[in-house]
């Protein structure tokens, strides 16, 4: 999963031991990151 | 039905128009009505590949409203379910409006260009890919041709004598289009004469402002309709009522082959 540290900007990738913590800033708050593929919508 | 429709335009226009039609029964003039909502196809956005949007509203918020915008939809080159593709790519700060979308085919184009689909702020960027789908109204609303269509009997007023001298005169309110048949009475038309087709806003919908101080008559005339007719800029007026009636036709013709099986 990738996210983004809201203090930082950097990409930050999370792992299952690291817990919810910025590597390089140590900041607690992550935002997720729209996926960059492309999105097919249906009108309706 | 042998005889033919005698139509006459009363207020031409290239997206709204009033027209009178003689000879028409109830029963016909409304299946055209029907026609020109339900069964006139028109180009509308189906499907959208979003590439980026960061702007404030979900992907499916702008989809909505890119169905809702009107495509220009000519005569005679394109089948129902054909396919057109548009695209769109704007970056903020500005305004992403229908004019901004680019479409694969020259023919197809948004009906008006200042439709605003969402505004973007500093740094947000909205990019997709539109498939717009010739389909009718009957499947989705978008595909609405015919927008605010309907139709009134046409009405003949006639004086049937004075109002009472001192009675004080209530407004006698009608809506439409009024066939004369009293013009020496028509005090505000000078050059009235009968048989004039006149829409009841010339005199503010009140016939005692047309007809002071006169007791007045209104009849149906029968067979004969007054439409009033809105399209959404996918086509005039002129088109999507020839285009009703052929739909009609069709129908009319594809019941005639089903039942002489």
């Amino acid at each position: 999963m990738s996210y983004k540290c809201s203090r930082c900007k950097r990409d930050v990738e999370l792992d299952e031991y690291g817990g919810v913590r910025c590597p390089y800033c140590g900041h607690r708050v992550l935002l997720k990151e729209r996926a960059p593929e492309i999105k097919d919508v249906p009108v309706e | 039905m042998t005889n033919d429709f005698e139509v006459e335009f009363i207020e031409p226009g290239e997206r709204s128009a009033r027209f009178l039609v003689r000879g028409v029964s109830p029963a016909v003039a409304n299946g055209i009505r029907r026609a020109m909502v339900a069964d006139v196809p028109t180009f509308s956005i189906d499907t959208v590949r979003f590439v980026e949007n960061s702007s404030v509203m979900f992907d499916e918020m702008i989809g909505l409203r890119l169905g809702l915008v009107p495509l220009s939809t000519p005569i005679g080159d394109f089948e129902e379910g054909d396919v057109v593709t548009l695209a769109l790519d704007v970056e903020g700060p500005a305004t992403a409006y229908s004019g901004d979308l680019e479409s694969a085919d020259a023919m197809v184009q948004p009906a008006d260009e200042n439709i605003p689909i969402i505004e973007l702020k500093d740094g947000q960027h909205l990019e997709f890919e539109a498939d717009a789908v010739l389909d009718s109204g009957k499947s989705h609303a978008k595909h609405q041709g015919g927008v605010s269509v309907g139709y009134r009997h046409l009405q003949r007023v006639e004086v049937a004598g004075d109002a009472g001298e001192f009675e004080e005169q209530e407004p006698n309110i009608l809506r439409g289009v009024i066939e004369e048949a009293a013009a020496e009475h028509a005090d505000a038309d000078a050059d009235a004469t009968d048989g004039d087709l006149v829409a009841t806003d010339a005199f503010d919908n009140d016939l005692t402002n047309r007809y002071p101080g006169k007791e007045v008559e209104v009849h149906d005339v029968p067979d004969a309709f007054v439409f009033h007719v809105e399209t959404d800029g996918s086509f005039s007026v002129e088109e999507l009522v020839l285009r009703a009636a052929e739909t009609l036709g069709d129908r009319a013709a594809e019941l005639e082959s089903k039942v002489a099986i």
